[in-house]
């Protein structure tokens, strides 16, 4: 029998479930930016750094990274003994790759028109950017944004490989003492789009409308 | 003899196969407007980007109150900063107010403090007639108004000469009419302005000297009663026929 008790059980593993989604998506927006700044300008050939990173992170499953992590490296970097960091950072560093191309897509979207009017004023490449392209390129990076958190959030799940207590684990915990096979895994994906939907239909909204006020297409 | 600002020698500009500009020579002195027409193709916007430093040449020199700007280690952004631009596609910067735009330069390029640098742009937007719109985005401003801001833009920066790169070419007729009327005041007003547009009347009221080219080159060139009535090369014969004529 799947009770109220189970439920409230289950609602446990909201709490981690949230922190290692939010907690990766900072750790990808802070390796992002710089990544998509180093693709844009190559200081010092640094571009082919960049690409290998991205390329690295879009080969290999983002499961066998937190493995790597937690199973593999604990006993060369301490940080991965903790079961929610390796996961934490496997999301985040892969969320970096992803990142970047969302920003260097926005960045390209935003024009070089402006970048042009920005150097005719007698702005260095630099200044140019960081007053006239990043922020426009912010309000078109949004919605793409709202698409990684949505991502890190249910790829989260992975973490219950590695036995941290996040929803997934959970609802499997109930799932093996209710012996109900039905209710606890369907709660679970429905507290997942619970989660998912309000944050990324916020970010997709905000976009919109500030693309709008700004006339940004 | 005034004061010469903007020079240039043997000025060419290839791209790839394509040798877009041919070697021109050419200088404009302090005080001076100057009217660049002709053909689309012939090579004006390429002309006026390299005047205004956005791009290098492939050849030639270009001289800033005497300096060569390529050939004596000197800070372009330094001299970007005095050589206004206004460009014929609307590029306001789509994030920030007029007035924001308009103080983004004193304030990150002349390093003027805040209050400072809003000042200056009021005052800039004052002389476009836009003090009232100082806090619209450029979204919701008008064609003419944007490329009004566009000017009290390059205004604020006190350069020693505007660059116009058809500022009007997108322009309904009406609108287009409030631009010219702000470029007028400037002229009459002593700025320096270098001018790609085929609004003949603003040529003819203001222009010291009007340039005609075609094909990379400036073919033929005069002060506005002469280049516009007796146009001496069948070409721009062939133009102003055009351009008057409406077909």
């Amino acid at each position: 029998m799947f009770t109220l008790e189970n439920f409230l059980f289950l609602l446990q593993g909201v709490p981690n479930t949230l922190a290692i989604s939010f907690l990766s998506f900072a750790l990808g927006f802070a390796l992002g930016i710089p990544t998509a700044i180093v693709k844009q300008f190559s200081p010092y050939g640094l571009g082919h750094v960049a690409d290998a990173y991205i390329s690295v992170m879009r080969g290999i499953p983002v499961l066998v990274i937190m493995l790597l992590f937690h199973f593999g490296m604990a006993g060369i970097i301490p940080l991965f003994k903790s079961a929610f960091l390796s996961a934490t950072f496997a999301l985040g560093l892969r969320s970096g790759a992803f990142q970047s191309q969302i920003f260097r897509g926005a960045i390209n979207a935003v024009g070089r028109q402006q970048m042009m009017a920005a150097t005719s004023l007698g702005m260095s490449r630099w200044q140019a950017f960081r007053y006239v392209i990043l922020p426009q390129a912010f309000i078109v990076a949004l919605p793409g944004l709202g698409s990684e958190i949505a991502l890190l959030i249910k790829d989260s799940s992975y973490a219950f490989v590695l036995g941290v207590l996040e929803l997934t684990k959970y609802s499997d915990i109930v799932r093996k003492a209710t012996r109900s096979f039905l209710y606890p895994y369907l709660i679970a994906a429905i507290l997942y789009i619970l989660i998912t939907f309000p944050v990324a239909n916020y970010l997709d909204r905000l976009g919109s409308r500030l693309k709008t006020k700004y006339g940004l297409r | 003899m005034g004061e010469v600002v903007l020079a240039c020698e043997g000025l060419k500009k290839r791209y790839g196969d394509l040798w877009v500009l041919k070697g021109i020579d050419f200088e404009i002195e302090k005080g001076q407007t100057k009217v660049i027409i002709g053909p689309s193709g012939s090579g004006k916007s390429t002309f006026l980007r390299l005047m205004g430093l956005l791009e290098p040449p492939t050849e030639g020199k270009i001289y800033f109150e005497g300096k060569d700007v390529y050939g004596s280690g000197l800070d372009l952004n330094m001299l970007r900063a005095k050589i206004g631009f206004v460009f014929q596609e609307p590029s306001l910067f789509r994030h920030l107010t007029a007035l924001g735009n308009v103080k983004l330069g004193p304030k990150v390029v002349l390093k003027m403090k805040d209050d400072e640098a809003e000042k200056r742009a009021m005052e800039a937007l004052k002389t476009v007639r836009l003090e009232e719109w100082a806090h619209h985005y450029p979204a919701q401003l008008s064609g003419g108004q944007q490329q009004r801001v566009g000017i009290a833009r390059a205004l604020a920066m006190d350069p020693d000469i505007i660059l116009f790169d058809e500022p009007t070419a997108s322009l309904d007729i009406e609108l287009t009419w409030e631009v010219i009327d702000v470029m007028k005041d400037l002229a009459k007003r002593g700025v320096t302005m270098l001018v790609v547009t085929h609004e003949l009347g603003f040529a003819k009221e203001v222009a010291d000297e009007i340039l005609f080219m075609d094909d990379g080159r400036i073919i033929e060139s005069g002060p506005p009663e002469e280049l516009l009535k007796n146009p001496k090369t069948p070409r721009a014969r062939e133009f102003l026929r055009r351009l008057i004529g409406g077909v």
